[in-house]
Protein backbone atom coordinates (compact mmCIF):
# COMPACT_ATOMS: atom_id res chain seq x y z
CA UNK A 1 0.00 0.00 0.00
CA UNK A 2 1.62 3.18 -1.27
CA UNK A 3 -0.03 7.06 0.41
CA UNK A 4 2.36 9.66 -1.55
CA UNK A 5 2.61 13.49 -2.20
CA UNK A 6 1.26 15.71 0.20
CA UNK A 7 -1.33 15.86 2.97
CA UNK A 8 -5.01 17.93 2.63
CA UNK A 9 -6.85 19.95 4.85
CA UNK A 10 -10.46 18.18 3.39
CA UNK A 11 -11.69 14.87 3.43
CA UNK A 12 -12.71 14.04 -0.42
CA UNK A 13 -16.46 13.51 -0.81
CA UNK A 14 -17.15 9.57 -2.29
CA UNK A 15 -18.44 9.41 -5.41
CA UNK A 16 -21.62 9.04 -5.81
CA UNK A 17 -23.17 5.31 -5.91
CA UNK A 18 -24.02 3.32 -9.38
CA UNK A 19 -27.92 2.35 -9.82
CA UNK A 20 -28.44 -1.16 -7.74
CA UNK A 21 -29.05 -3.03 -11.22
CA UNK A 22 -25.65 -2.04 -12.26
CA UNK A 23 -24.33 -2.76 -9.44
CA UNK A 24 -25.98 -6.04 -9.46
CA UNK A 25 -24.82 -6.96 -13.11
CA UNK A 26 -21.48 -6.28 -12.02
CA UNK A 27 -21.31 -8.18 -8.85
CA UNK A 28 -22.51 -11.33 -11.08
CA UNK A 29 -20.31 -10.58 -13.65
CA UNK A 30 -17.63 -10.73 -10.85
CA UNK A 31 -18.60 -14.52 -9.99
CA UNK A 32 -16.01 -16.04 -11.88
CA UNK A 33 -13.91 -14.97 -15.30
CA UNK A 34 -16.17 -14.60 -18.38
CA UNK A 35 -15.66 -17.45 -20.79
CA UNK A 36 -18.48 -15.73 -23.04
CA UNK A 37 -16.07 -14.76 -25.68
CA UNK A 38 -14.23 -18.13 -26.00
CA UNK A 39 -18.24 -19.63 -26.15
CA UNK A 40 -19.21 -16.94 -28.87
CA UNK A 41 -16.37 -17.52 -31.13
CA UNK A 42 -16.41 -21.49 -30.84
CA UNK A 43 -20.33 -21.65 -31.98
CA UNK A 44 -19.20 -18.61 -34.63
CA UNK A 45 -16.14 -21.60 -35.95
CA UNK A 46 -18.28 -24.38 -35.44
CA UNK A 47 -21.66 -23.44 -37.38
CA UNK A 48 -19.07 -22.58 -40.14
CA UNK A 49 -17.76 -25.49 -40.47
CA UNK A 50 -20.67 -27.13 -39.81
CA UNK A 51 -22.41 -25.07 -42.67
CA UNK A 52 -19.77 -25.84 -44.87
CA UNK A 53 -19.51 -29.63 -44.31
CA UNK A 54 -23.34 -29.99 -45.01
CA UNK A 55 -23.57 -27.84 -47.84
CA UNK A 56 -20.36 -29.81 -49.77
CA UNK A 57 -21.55 -33.41 -48.45
CA UNK A 58 -25.19 -32.45 -49.88
CA UNK A 59 -22.97 -31.43 -53.13
CA UNK A 60 -21.31 -34.61 -53.11
CA UNK A 61 -24.28 -36.60 -53.37
CA UNK A 62 -25.92 -34.68 -55.94
CA UNK A 63 -28.73 -32.81 -53.95
CA UNK A 64 -27.93 -29.67 -56.36
CA UNK A 65 -27.35 -32.02 -59.35
CA UNK A 66 -25.06 -34.52 -60.90
CA UNK A 67 -23.56 -32.25 -63.53
CA UNK A 68 -21.92 -29.80 -59.80
CA UNK A 69 -21.22 -32.78 -58.73
CA UNK A 70 -19.33 -34.01 -61.47
CA UNK A 71 -17.21 -30.59 -61.26
CA UNK A 72 -13.62 -30.71 -60.21
CA UNK A 73 -13.03 -29.61 -56.84
CA UNK A 74 -11.06 -26.69 -57.75
CA UNK A 75 -13.12 -25.60 -61.01
CA UNK A 76 -11.26 -24.28 -64.03
CA UNK A 77 -14.08 -21.69 -64.34
CA UNK A 78 -12.89 -20.48 -60.65
CA UNK A 79 -9.20 -20.31 -61.54
CA UNK A 80 -9.16 -19.09 -65.08
CA UNK A 81 -11.13 -15.84 -63.34
CA UNK A 82 -8.61 -15.41 -60.46
CA UNK A 83 -5.64 -15.58 -63.32
CA UNK A 84 -7.47 -13.18 -65.68
CA UNK A 85 -6.79 -10.70 -62.19
CA UNK A 86 -4.26 -11.09 -60.66
CA UNK A 87 -2.74 -8.51 -58.39
CA UNK A 88 -6.28 -7.88 -57.31
CA UNK A 89 -6.75 -11.97 -56.61
CA UNK A 90 -2.99 -11.69 -54.24
CA UNK A 91 -3.94 -8.41 -52.70
CA UNK A 92 -7.42 -10.42 -51.63
CA UNK A 93 -5.11 -13.20 -50.78
CA UNK A 94 -3.20 -11.64 -48.54
CA UNK A 95 -5.75 -9.28 -46.91
CA UNK A 96 -7.47 -12.23 -46.12
CA UNK A 97 -4.68 -14.20 -44.90
CA UNK A 98 -3.46 -11.33 -42.88
CA UNK A 99 -7.66 -11.34 -41.01
CA UNK A 100 -7.50 -14.86 -40.35
CA UNK A 101 -3.66 -14.75 -38.64
CA UNK A 102 -5.15 -11.64 -36.56
CA UNK A 103 -8.15 -13.06 -35.37
CA UNK A 104 -6.58 -16.34 -34.13
CA UNK A 105 -4.12 -14.52 -32.29
CA UNK A 106 -6.44 -12.14 -30.93
CA UNK A 107 -8.67 -15.37 -29.70
CA UNK A 108 -5.77 -17.18 -28.10
CA UNK A 109 -4.08 -14.36 -26.84
CA UNK A 110 -7.84 -13.27 -24.64
CA UNK A 111 -7.90 -17.34 -23.74
CA UNK A 112 -4.83 -17.40 -22.17
CA UNK A 113 -4.40 -13.72 -20.75
CA UNK A 114 -4.55 -13.63 -17.03
CA UNK A 115 -7.48 -12.35 -15.04
CA UNK A 116 -6.89 -8.34 -14.35
CA UNK A 117 -6.08 -7.60 -10.49
CA UNK A 118 -7.32 -4.33 -10.47
CA UNK A 119 -5.43 -1.72 -8.03
CA UNK A 120 -7.64 0.51 -6.40
CA UNK A 121 -7.23 4.34 -6.49
CA UNK A 122 -8.31 6.41 -4.01
CA UNK A 123 -9.14 10.14 -4.27
CA UNK A 124 -7.01 11.59 -1.29
CA UNK A 125 -7.96 15.75 -2.17
CA UNK A 126 -6.69 17.71 -4.50
CA UNK A 127 -3.17 16.93 -4.18
CA UNK A 128 -3.35 13.37 -2.74
CA UNK A 129 -3.53 9.94 -4.59
CA UNK A 130 -3.92 7.13 -2.52
CA UNK A 131 -3.04 3.11 -4.34
CA UNK A 132 -4.36 -0.01 -2.97
CA UNK A 133 -2.63 -2.81 -4.67
CA UNK A 134 -5.38 -5.22 -5.16
CA UNK A 135 -3.35 -8.15 -2.91
CA UNK A 136 -3.24 -5.94 0.32
CA UNK A 137 -7.10 -5.02 -0.53
CA UNK A 138 -7.96 -8.63 -0.71
CA UNK A 139 -5.69 -9.72 1.70
CA UNK A 140 -7.45 -7.57 4.05
CA UNK A 141 -11.09 -8.48 3.05
CA UNK A 142 -10.19 -12.28 2.90
CA UNK A 143 -8.37 -11.89 6.75
CA UNK A 144 -11.53 -10.79 7.94
CA UNK A 145 -13.77 -13.03 6.40
CA UNK A 146 -11.96 -15.99 7.47
CA UNK A 147 -12.61 -15.17 11.43
CA UNK A 148 -16.68 -14.74 10.97
CA UNK A 149 -18.33 -17.65 12.75
CA UNK A 150 -19.09 -20.92 10.44
CA UNK A 151 -16.24 -20.29 8.38
CA UNK A 152 -13.17 -22.53 7.67
CA UNK A 153 -11.07 -20.14 5.60
CA UNK A 154 -11.67 -17.44 2.92
CA UNK A 155 -9.88 -16.61 0.43
CA UNK A 156 -9.99 -12.70 -2.23
CA UNK A 157 -8.98 -10.80 -4.90
CA UNK A 158 -10.43 -7.73 -6.91
CA UNK A 159 -11.20 -8.40 -10.46
CA UNK A 160 -12.76 -5.75 -13.43
CA UNK A 161 -10.75 -2.59 -13.99
CA UNK A 162 -9.13 0.35 -11.78
CA UNK A 163 -12.07 2.15 -13.28
CA UNK A 164 -14.74 -0.82 -11.87
CA UNK A 165 -13.75 -3.09 -9.63
CA UNK A 166 -15.48 -5.78 -8.03
CA UNK A 167 -14.45 -8.18 -5.27
CA UNK A 168 -14.68 -11.99 -5.76
CA UNK A 169 -14.93 -13.71 -2.16
CA UNK A 170 -14.74 -17.61 -1.93
CA UNK A 171 -15.68 -18.54 1.70
CA UNK A 172 -15.12 -22.20 2.81
CA UNK A 173 -18.06 -23.44 5.23
CA UNK A 174 -18.10 -25.30 7.96
CA UNK A 175 -21.05 -28.31 7.56
CA UNK A 176 -23.17 -26.73 10.83
CA UNK A 177 -22.56 -23.10 9.36
CA UNK A 178 -25.68 -20.90 9.44
CA UNK A 179 -25.56 -19.48 5.62
CA UNK A 180 -27.81 -16.63 6.26
CA UNK A 181 -25.96 -15.73 9.54
CA UNK A 182 -22.67 -16.42 7.68
CA UNK A 183 -23.78 -14.13 4.48
CA UNK A 184 -25.41 -11.10 7.13
CA UNK A 185 -22.15 -10.77 9.18
CA UNK A 186 -19.76 -10.53 6.04
CA UNK A 187 -22.20 -7.78 4.30
CA UNK A 188 -22.46 -5.91 7.77
CA UNK A 189 -19.44 -6.37 9.08
CA UNK A 190 -16.38 -7.03 6.18
CA UNK A 191 -18.17 -5.75 3.20
CA UNK A 192 -18.91 -2.48 5.02
CA UNK A 193 -15.62 -2.10 7.02
CA UNK A 194 -14.05 -2.69 3.21
CA UNK A 195 -15.99 -0.08 1.78
CA UNK A 196 -15.76 2.29 4.54
CA UNK A 197 -11.86 2.10 4.83
CA UNK A 198 -11.13 2.23 1.15
CA UNK A 199 -13.53 5.61 0.65
CA UNK A 200 -15.57 3.48 -1.85
CA UNK A 201 -19.38 4.40 -2.19
CA UNK A 202 -19.74 1.01 -3.44
CA UNK A 203 -17.89 -2.05 -4.12
CA UNK A 204 -19.61 -5.17 -5.68
CA UNK A 205 -18.81 -8.44 -4.88
CA UNK A 206 -19.41 -12.14 -6.10
CA UNK A 207 -19.43 -14.40 -3.20
CA UNK A 208 -18.60 -18.12 -3.92
CA UNK A 209 -19.80 -20.41 -1.31
CA UNK A 210 -18.06 -23.86 -0.79
CA UNK A 211 -17.61 -26.49 1.86
CA UNK A 212 -14.68 -26.96 3.97
CA UNK A 213 -12.83 -30.39 4.01
CA UNK A 214 -15.38 -32.73 6.87
CA UNK A 215 -13.81 -34.90 8.90
CA UNK A 216 -15.89 -37.97 8.86
CA UNK A 217 -17.27 -39.26 12.29
CA UNK A 218 -18.39 -42.53 12.86
CA UNK A 219 -22.21 -42.79 13.64
CA UNK A 220 -21.65 -45.90 15.87
CA UNK A 221 -20.53 -45.02 19.48
CA UNK B 1 -16.73 -28.93 -20.29
CA UNK B 2 -15.55 -25.82 -19.36
CA UNK B 3 -11.53 -27.11 -18.99
CA UNK B 4 -12.44 -28.46 -22.82
CA UNK B 5 -13.32 -24.48 -23.68
CA UNK B 6 -10.05 -23.35 -22.13
CA UNK B 7 -7.89 -25.89 -23.64
CA UNK B 8 -9.79 -25.71 -27.24
CA UNK B 9 -10.10 -21.94 -27.27
CA UNK B 10 -6.41 -21.29 -27.59
CA UNK B 11 -5.59 -24.25 -29.82
CA UNK B 12 -8.22 -23.32 -32.16
CA UNK B 13 -6.96 -19.68 -31.95
CA UNK B 14 -3.42 -20.50 -33.07
CA UNK B 15 -4.67 -23.20 -35.87
CA UNK B 16 -6.32 -20.48 -37.17
CA UNK B 17 -3.28 -17.93 -36.90
CA UNK B 18 -1.14 -20.27 -38.24
CA UNK B 19 -3.23 -21.06 -41.56
CA UNK B 20 -3.24 -17.51 -42.27
CA UNK B 21 0.61 -16.76 -41.94
CA UNK B 22 1.08 -19.58 -43.67
CA UNK B 23 -1.49 -18.40 -46.77
CA UNK B 24 0.07 -14.89 -46.59
CA UNK B 25 3.77 -16.54 -47.22
CA UNK B 26 2.76 -19.12 -49.70
CA UNK B 27 0.77 -15.99 -51.83
CA UNK B 28 3.42 -13.76 -51.46
CA UNK B 29 6.61 -16.48 -51.84
CA UNK B 30 4.24 -17.18 -55.24
CA UNK B 31 4.38 -13.58 -56.47
CA UNK B 32 7.96 -13.12 -55.67
CA UNK B 33 9.03 -16.47 -57.17
CA UNK B 34 6.66 -17.01 -60.46
CA UNK B 35 9.25 -19.83 -61.93
CA UNK B 36 9.00 -21.74 -58.72
CA UNK B 37 7.60 -25.23 -59.12
CA UNK B 38 7.10 -25.74 -54.98
CA UNK B 39 6.02 -24.16 -52.60
CA UNK B 40 7.85 -22.54 -49.68
CA UNK B 41 7.00 -23.76 -46.60
CA UNK B 42 4.26 -26.29 -47.96
CA UNK B 43 3.45 -28.42 -51.13
CA UNK B 44 0.45 -26.61 -52.51
CA UNK B 45 1.25 -27.48 -56.26
CA UNK B 46 0.68 -30.93 -55.23
CA UNK B 47 -2.26 -30.44 -53.21
CA UNK B 48 -3.70 -28.42 -56.40
CA UNK B 49 -3.23 -31.08 -58.91
CA UNK B 50 -4.76 -33.64 -56.62
CA UNK B 51 -7.70 -30.88 -55.82
CA UNK B 52 -7.91 -30.71 -59.71
CA UNK B 53 -8.52 -34.31 -60.22
CA UNK B 54 -11.11 -34.63 -57.89
CA UNK B 55 -14.45 -34.00 -58.42
CA UNK B 56 -17.31 -32.92 -55.53
CA UNK B 57 -18.59 -36.91 -56.28
CA UNK B 58 -15.05 -38.56 -55.49
CA UNK B 59 -14.55 -40.84 -52.61
CA UNK B 60 -13.17 -39.06 -50.04
CA UNK B 61 -14.90 -35.75 -50.15
CA UNK B 62 -18.21 -36.74 -48.72
CA UNK B 63 -16.66 -38.24 -46.07
CA UNK B 64 -14.26 -35.06 -44.97
CA UNK B 65 -17.24 -32.97 -45.40
CA UNK B 66 -19.27 -35.15 -43.20
CA UNK B 67 -15.91 -35.14 -40.81
CA UNK B 68 -16.09 -31.14 -40.88
CA UNK B 69 -19.74 -31.40 -40.52
CA UNK B 70 -19.51 -33.36 -37.04
CA UNK B 71 -16.39 -31.29 -35.67
CA UNK B 72 -18.28 -28.27 -36.26
CA UNK B 73 -21.13 -29.82 -34.32
CA UNK B 74 -19.00 -31.04 -31.64
CA UNK B 75 -17.52 -27.04 -31.21
CA UNK B 76 -21.09 -25.85 -31.28
CA UNK B 77 -21.96 -28.16 -28.16
CA UNK B 78 -18.88 -27.76 -26.19
CA UNK B 79 -19.64 -23.88 -26.11
CA UNK B 80 -23.34 -24.24 -25.63
CA UNK B 81 -22.28 -26.49 -22.91
CA UNK B 82 -19.66 -24.88 -21.18
CA UNK B 83 -22.13 -22.39 -19.16
CA UNK B 84 -21.53 -22.23 -15.57
CA UNK B 85 -24.08 -24.21 -13.51
CA UNK B 86 -23.95 -22.34 -10.29
CA UNK B 87 -27.18 -22.73 -7.52
CA UNK B 88 -27.77 -18.58 -7.19
CA UNK B 89 -28.65 -17.82 -3.35
CA UNK B 90 -29.95 -15.18 -2.02
CA UNK B 91 -28.11 -11.85 -0.58
CA UNK B 92 -28.17 -9.60 2.03
CA UNK B 93 -27.99 -6.50 -0.24
CA UNK B 94 -28.19 -6.08 -4.07
CA UNK B 95 -24.30 -5.51 -4.72
CA UNK B 96 -23.75 -8.81 -3.63
CA UNK B 97 -23.83 -12.07 -5.78
CA UNK B 98 -23.71 -15.46 -3.89
CA UNK B 99 -23.33 -18.69 -5.71
CA UNK B 100 -22.34 -22.19 -5.10
CA UNK B 101 -21.97 -24.84 -6.98
CA UNK B 102 -24.44 -28.11 -7.30
CA UNK B 103 -21.82 -30.62 -5.66
CA UNK B 104 -21.37 -28.11 -2.46
CA UNK B 105 -25.50 -28.88 -2.24
CA UNK B 106 -25.50 -32.19 -2.98
CA UNK B 107 -22.92 -32.84 -0.34
CA UNK B 108 -25.27 -30.95 2.25
CA UNK B 109 -27.70 -32.87 1.03
CA UNK B 110 -26.35 -36.24 1.63
CA UNK B 111 -24.81 -35.21 5.21
CA UNK B 112 -28.21 -34.72 6.02
CA UNK B 113 -29.93 -37.75 4.90
CA UNK B 114 -27.25 -39.58 6.06
CA UNK B 115 -27.33 -38.76 9.27
CA UNK B 116 -31.14 -40.19 9.51
CA UNK B 117 -31.46 -43.10 11.50
CA UNK B 118 -33.08 -45.70 9.02
CA UNK B 119 -30.53 -44.86 6.26
CA UNK B 120 -27.69 -47.11 5.30
CA UNK B 121 -26.05 -44.87 2.45
CA UNK B 122 -26.73 -42.27 0.20
CA UNK B 123 -26.11 -40.83 -3.21
CA UNK B 124 -27.13 -37.42 -4.12
CA UNK B 125 -27.10 -35.45 -7.51
CA UNK B 126 -27.98 -31.59 -7.47
CA UNK B 127 -28.20 -29.28 -9.62
CA UNK B 128 -30.15 -25.42 -9.85
CA UNK B 129 -33.95 -26.70 -10.59
CA UNK B 130 -33.68 -30.47 -9.06
CA UNK B 131 -32.46 -32.48 -6.31
CA UNK B 132 -32.29 -36.44 -6.03
CA UNK B 133 -31.65 -38.30 -3.35
CA UNK B 134 -31.33 -42.27 -3.96
CA UNK B 135 -31.36 -43.63 -0.39
CA UNK B 136 -30.68 -46.99 0.91
CA UNK B 137 -32.52 -48.47 3.84
CA UNK B 138 -32.24 -51.12 6.38
CA UNK B 139 -34.08 -53.91 5.58
CA UNK B 140 -35.83 -53.70 9.43
CA UNK B 141 -36.28 -49.66 8.32
CA UNK B 142 -39.71 -48.19 8.92
CA UNK B 143 -41.82 -47.97 5.76
CA UNK B 144 -42.35 -44.03 6.05
CA UNK B 145 -38.69 -43.60 5.20
CA UNK B 146 -39.01 -41.88 2.01
CA UNK B 147 -41.64 -39.45 3.55
CA UNK B 148 -38.86 -38.95 6.20
CA UNK B 149 -36.32 -38.22 3.68
CA UNK B 150 -38.34 -35.35 1.58
CA UNK B 151 -38.89 -34.09 4.81
CA UNK B 152 -35.45 -33.54 5.95
CA UNK B 153 -34.58 -32.25 2.74
CA UNK B 154 -37.16 -30.30 2.79
CA UNK B 155 -36.04 -28.78 6.14
CA UNK B 156 -32.13 -28.59 4.89
CA UNK B 157 -33.69 -26.19 1.51
CA UNK B 158 -35.57 -23.87 3.67
CA UNK B 159 -32.81 -23.18 6.01
CA UNK B 160 -30.68 -22.46 2.66
CA UNK B 161 -30.87 -18.61 1.15
CA UNK B 162 -32.12 -20.40 -2.25
CA UNK B 163 -32.67 -18.02 -4.87
CA UNK B 164 -35.10 -20.74 -6.81
CA UNK B 165 -36.29 -23.81 -4.25
CA UNK B 166 -35.36 -26.85 -6.43
CA UNK B 167 -37.65 -30.15 -6.84
CA UNK B 168 -36.69 -32.23 -4.22
CA UNK B 169 -37.18 -36.63 -5.76
CA UNK B 170 -36.18 -39.31 -3.24
CA UNK B 171 -35.61 -42.92 -3.87
CA UNK B 172 -35.44 -45.32 -1.49
CA UNK B 173 -33.94 -49.04 -1.86
CA UNK B 174 -33.50 -52.04 0.78
CA UNK B 175 -30.25 -52.94 1.42
CA UNK B 176 -30.07 -56.44 1.69
CA UNK B 177 -27.91 -58.37 5.38
CA UNK B 178 -28.07 -57.38 8.12
CA UNK B 179 -27.64 -53.59 10.06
Amino acid sequence: MTAPAAPTDRAPAPAPAPAPAKLRRRSRSAVARSAGGDRWTMVIVGLVLLAAGVLVALLSYGVFGAARAGRPLLDPMIVDTLRAQPLVSRIVAIVAGVVLALLGLVWASNSVRPERRPDLLIDGGPDTSIVVSSAAAADAVASQAGGLPGVGRAKARLVGDESAPALRVTLWLADDADVRDVLRRLDSHVLTTARESLGLSALPVAVRLELDRSHPTSRVA
Amino acid sequence: MRVLLRILAPLLGLALAAAGVLFVIEVVAAWVRPDATTGLVVPWPDWRATLEGLTWANTPVPAIAITVAVVGLLLVLVAIAARRSDVHLDAPSPEIAVTTAPRVLARLVGTRVRATDDVAGASVTASARKVSVSAQSWNDSTPELRSTVTSRVDDLLAELPLRRRPRVSVSVQERKGPR
